[in-house]
């Protein structure tokens, strides 16, 4: 258990009947840090992230987070321990406003803890407070009172990560926060992940190269399900073998 | 004995409730529309039977003409007022044949009257046949030889030919068909038509046994559901395993707890769904 | 099209209309006194202008289990098929306690509650375990198992002939007969005393962390999960809560007939409850009133004149799913606001555009 390390997983594994999505993938996230997983389509990016999420249950290895095992954990229950996610496909409540959106976020984190009928929603002043916060660092108050779905696609990808943001969590897992984006708002995402990842740790997976290069501590290579190169992005960029990785794709 | 004699009734029963709860399921597998209408259509079926057999005195002019019937009243009713809530939520889906169903049983009533009737068993079929050392009765019989070609021809309609081809390819994915050049409006129609039509058929045999009353809807939609839930939503095999079973414990319970039969049906499938949520065949 | 048959959160829930916020409460917040006084006011109102005090009480108990209804359907995105075992079990064991264990008028309606919640819960615990259209199916059979369980246990329940002669006994504070409820009026105004506090209590629940949590539930309910809740939990609670509504008025409905028909346990109450919320409008409080208020006056006007007055309701309900989502309740709205004012901003106080849901990708 080092205590540098926030997440770690051991011979982590994921198969589908015989295929091994992810294959004894052995993982450490650094605490404060913004550590990326990319790598080219099918290299098993996304399963990675199921297993982390609590999505899917893995095959095989364990998953330690602050030195506990979380392999079997529920989704939700992983909240509660500090996690917290976004998704690739904007996951909203879309008729909501955006200020419900990240007040429901900040109730999240106590789980069970929202069974109260006596009580009006708003009342919890600390869940309101946190939703008013994580909006402003949006620059989206002027929007409190619109509806989620009623943002541009830049915004709603914002909420996408406020959302993340609003359970306390002392590890976001970002799952392609600039899916869809256009070019003209990746600069403000950007900038918002690296400010993140002084607070936070952070674990991005991402495609657009760009960001991953600027923003990123770490950087982890994967393909074929494992672990290929791992390293700053320096080393990483100049590593032959990614480039080899890469261009198979292309080929 | 006894017990041979009620296996018999049970896989009898079983592949009525077989044909039943096939239509729904390759209703909802292609279309992703839950009729509950299902067990109205059933019923339909039924004071067909009775109206044809009364008409024509044959009972087999009826297992003929009615199936037709019931399945030009479904293709009526997808064409007017079901294709245009697909892209609509399951709420929605529900709610409108519920209305359906509604509108089948009153209208019943109307044609019918509210007391149910019974249907004599067809000339030809009447009596017993004797098997070793034991007489079992002729309609029944057929019953089962029947369902189970009709099972068969189903079979070789959804696995060997074109249409069955279209029908389970849409099922992965319906806009993959619409892709390939078929007309997916056509083909909707066409399959809402034949899974209710299924219903109708099944309603028709099982009247001789069973006869017909204009509430017997929401019990028949029930016992289709049981069906599918353990067998799971969608699949052919499920529901022939599903309806043999829901048959043959309603069948065996009725001797050994009469008030009960139906109950045990129910009970059946709250034990599959606490030990396998998705149904013996469903997909997860 | 979701071909899998898996379905996605937002197809559970009730559709256009029920995906906004409170309805009632965002229009008629605006009224003097708000929804609370304009429902004391039709409390006032409905014996008055009303043919009969039965007709009356009838319609605010159905009112209560649409209510119920209202919250698991308009709020949690529930279709339940089985409200009818929680109304035919309240109108069953209030009386069994009446009769054979001499409780009085409130112990039985607390045990009918109580009952009601557990019983929901258990339902609720057990059909959760799938999603969407699964769910349905099952709420429905569970629904038939409580009719044939009911029908079999004919020592209880009188089987087919119904439970006869349940009293309709008076409440009693320290051997004081309060008040006296075989006057027709007496009945009425305790039983409009009751739908007053739950209508309070209910639209207390939606604004709760609970409530606000269910209604997230019903919008995403992935997301729900990413966000710490375990959504089996609200969605139990929503249950037993709908349980808890549901069995006391099938039990003041037992009182108020002197009789527990077998019909209150079987699928077409729940089809008739379903059907109340549907027509007055998912997702309003309001509308659960109006809707239950639609069904009985017009089922006691039609059914004098033609029987097969049901085959219209078949028809209405279609017509409402294609032209009038939002229910009667939604079509009043539209027209108080078109009548406010012609045009002008199209939003509802609490920012959600009015047909938000329209917009609302289903698949």
């Amino acid at each position: 258990m080092n205590d540098r390390h926030i997440l770690t997983t051991e011979n982590l594994s994921l198969s589908y009947g015989g295929f091994r999505a992810v294959d004894k993938v052995n993982l450490r996230v650094r605490r404060k840090t913004v550590h990326s997983v990319i790598g080219p389509n099918g290299a098993g990016k996304t399963s990675l992230f199921h297993c982390l999420t609590g999505g899917r249950r893995p095959t095989g290895g364990r998953i330690l987070f602050n030195g506990e095992e979380i392999t079997n954990r529920s989704a939700h229950a992983r909240v509660g321990s500090g996690m917290a996610r976004s998704f690739q496909i904007t996951s909203l409540f879309q008729n909501l406003t955006v200020r419900e959106n990240l007040r429901l976020a900040s109730q999240g984190r106590d789980g069970n803890g929202a069974l109260v009928f006596w009580r009006s929603a708003g009342a919890r002043k600390e869940h309101t407070e946190l939703a008013d916060r994580v909006m402003e660092r949006l620059g989206l108050t002027r929007k409190a009172a619109v509806a989620a779905g009623d943002l541009s696609h830049g915004q709603q990808r914002l909420l996408e990560v406020g959302m993340a943001l609003c359970g306390k969590p002392e590890l976001l897992l970002l799952d392609e926060p600039t899916a869809g984006m256009g070019v003209n708002d990746i600069p403000m995402m950007t900038e918002l992940i690296a400010d993140l990842g002084k607070e936070y740790s952070v674990m991005l997976i991402e495609h657009n190269m760009g960001i991953v290069m600027s923003v990123s501590d770490t950087i982890t290579v994967m393909s074929r399900g494992g672990i290929l190169v791992e390293g700053k992005p320096e080393e990483v960029r100049a590593d032959p073998r990614v480039r080899e990785a890469y261009l198979g794709e292309v080929a | 004995m006894l017990y041979l004699f009620q296996v018999l009734n049970g896989l009898g029963l079983g592949m009525i409730y077989f044909l039943l709860s096939a239509g729904l399921t390759i209703i909802f597998g292609l279309l992703n529309f839950v009729n509950f209408a299902h067990g109205a259509f059933f019923m339909l079926g039924g004071y067909l039977c009775w109206s044809l057999t009364e008409l024509t005195g044959s009972f087999w002019i009826s297992l003929l003409a009615g199936p037709p019937v019931v399945a030009f009243l479904a293709w009526a009713a997808e064409v007017t007022l079901i294709r245009r809530i697909y892209r609509l939520p399951h709420t929605f889906h529900i709610l409108v044949t519920v209305g359906i169903s509604l509108i089948l049983q009153e209208a019943t009533i109307m044609l019918w009257g509210p007391i149910g009737k019974s249907i004599p068993v067809p000339d030809g079929l009447q009596g017993v046949v004797t098997l070793w050392n034991f007489a079992y009765p002729t309609y029944r019989l057929f019953l089962i030889a029947f369902t189970a070609l009709i099972g068969f021809a189903l079979w070789y309609l959804l696995e060997w030919t074109r249409f069955g081809g279209l029908v389970r390819a849409g099922s992965e994915s319906a806009e993959m068909v619409a892709l390939l050049g078929t007309n997916i409006h056509r083909l909707f129609a066409r399959t809402f038509a034949l899974g209710v039509g299924l219903a109708g058929l099944a309603g028709i045999l099982s009247a001789p046994i069973r006869g017909v009353h204009p509430f017997m809807g929401p019990e028949v939609l029930g016992i289709a559901f049981v069906v599918v839930v353990i067998g799971g939503m969608g699949s052919f095999t499920g529901a022939l395993l599903g309806g043999l079973l829901v048959g043959l414990v309603q069948s065996l319970m009725s001797t050994i707890w009469p008030e009960g039969a139906s109950l045990m049906i129910y009970g059946t499938m709250a034990a599959v769904i606490l030990l396998r949520p998705y149904g013996l065949f469903g997909r997860a | 099209m979701n071909a899998t048959g898996e379905p996605l959160p937002a197809q559970s829930s009730p559709g256009r209309s029920g995906q906004r916020r409170d309805a009632s409460a965002s229009l008629c917040s605006r009224l003097p006194g708000g929804p609370a006084a304009v429902v004391a006011a039709l409390l006032v109102l409905m014996p008055v202008v009303l043919p009969s005090r039965t007709m009356a009480t009838e319609i605010l108990i159905f009112a209560m289990a649409t209510l119920a209804c209202n919250l698991l359907l308009g709020y949690g995105g529930l279709l339940s098929f089985g409200q009818a075992i929680f109304f035919g079990s309240g109108a069953y064991l209030s009386s069994l306690v009446m009769i054979h264990g001499g409780f009085g008028l409130l112990p039985a309606l607390l045990t009918a509650a109580v009952a009601g919640a557990i019983l929901a819960a258990l339902v609720g615990a057990l059909a959760i375990r799938r999603t969407g259209i699964y769910f349905v199916m099952m709420t429905l059979a569970f629904n038939q198992t409580a009719y044939f369980i009911a029908y079999t246990l004919s020592d209880w329940t009188g089987g087919d002939n119904g439970l006869l002669d349940v009293p309709r006994p008076s409440p009693t504070l320290f051997g004081v007969t309060l008040v006296d409820l075989s006057d027709a009026t007496a009945y009425y105004a305790f039983t409009a005393a009751l739908f007053f506090l739950i209508f309070i209590a209910v639209r207390k629940i939606i604004a709760s962390p609970f409530g606000s949590t269910l209604i997230a539930v019903r919008e995403n309910e992935a997301r729900a999960g990413a966000l710490g809740y375990d959504t089996r939990n609200f969605k139990i609670v929503a249950f037993a809560v709908s349980g808890a509504v549901t069995a006391p008025a099938g039990a003041l409905y037992a009182m108020l007939l002197n009789f527990a028909p077998l019909e209150n346990i079987q699928l077409s109450m729940s089809e008739n409850i379903v059907i109340m919320t549907v027509i007055g409008g998912t997702g309003s409080l309001l509308g659960s009133l109006l809707g239950a208020g639609a069904w009985v006056i017009i089922s006691d006007i039609l059914s004098e004149i033609w029987p097969r007055w049901l085959i219209l309701t078949g028809g209405a309900l279609i017509l409402i799913v294609l032209y009038l989502p939002g229910g009667l309740w939604g079509g009043v709205e539209s027209l108080m606001r078109r009548f406010r004012r012609g045009g002008g901003t199209r939003r509802t106080p609490d920012g959600v555009p009015e047909n938000a849901g329209a917009a609302h990708p289903m698949e």
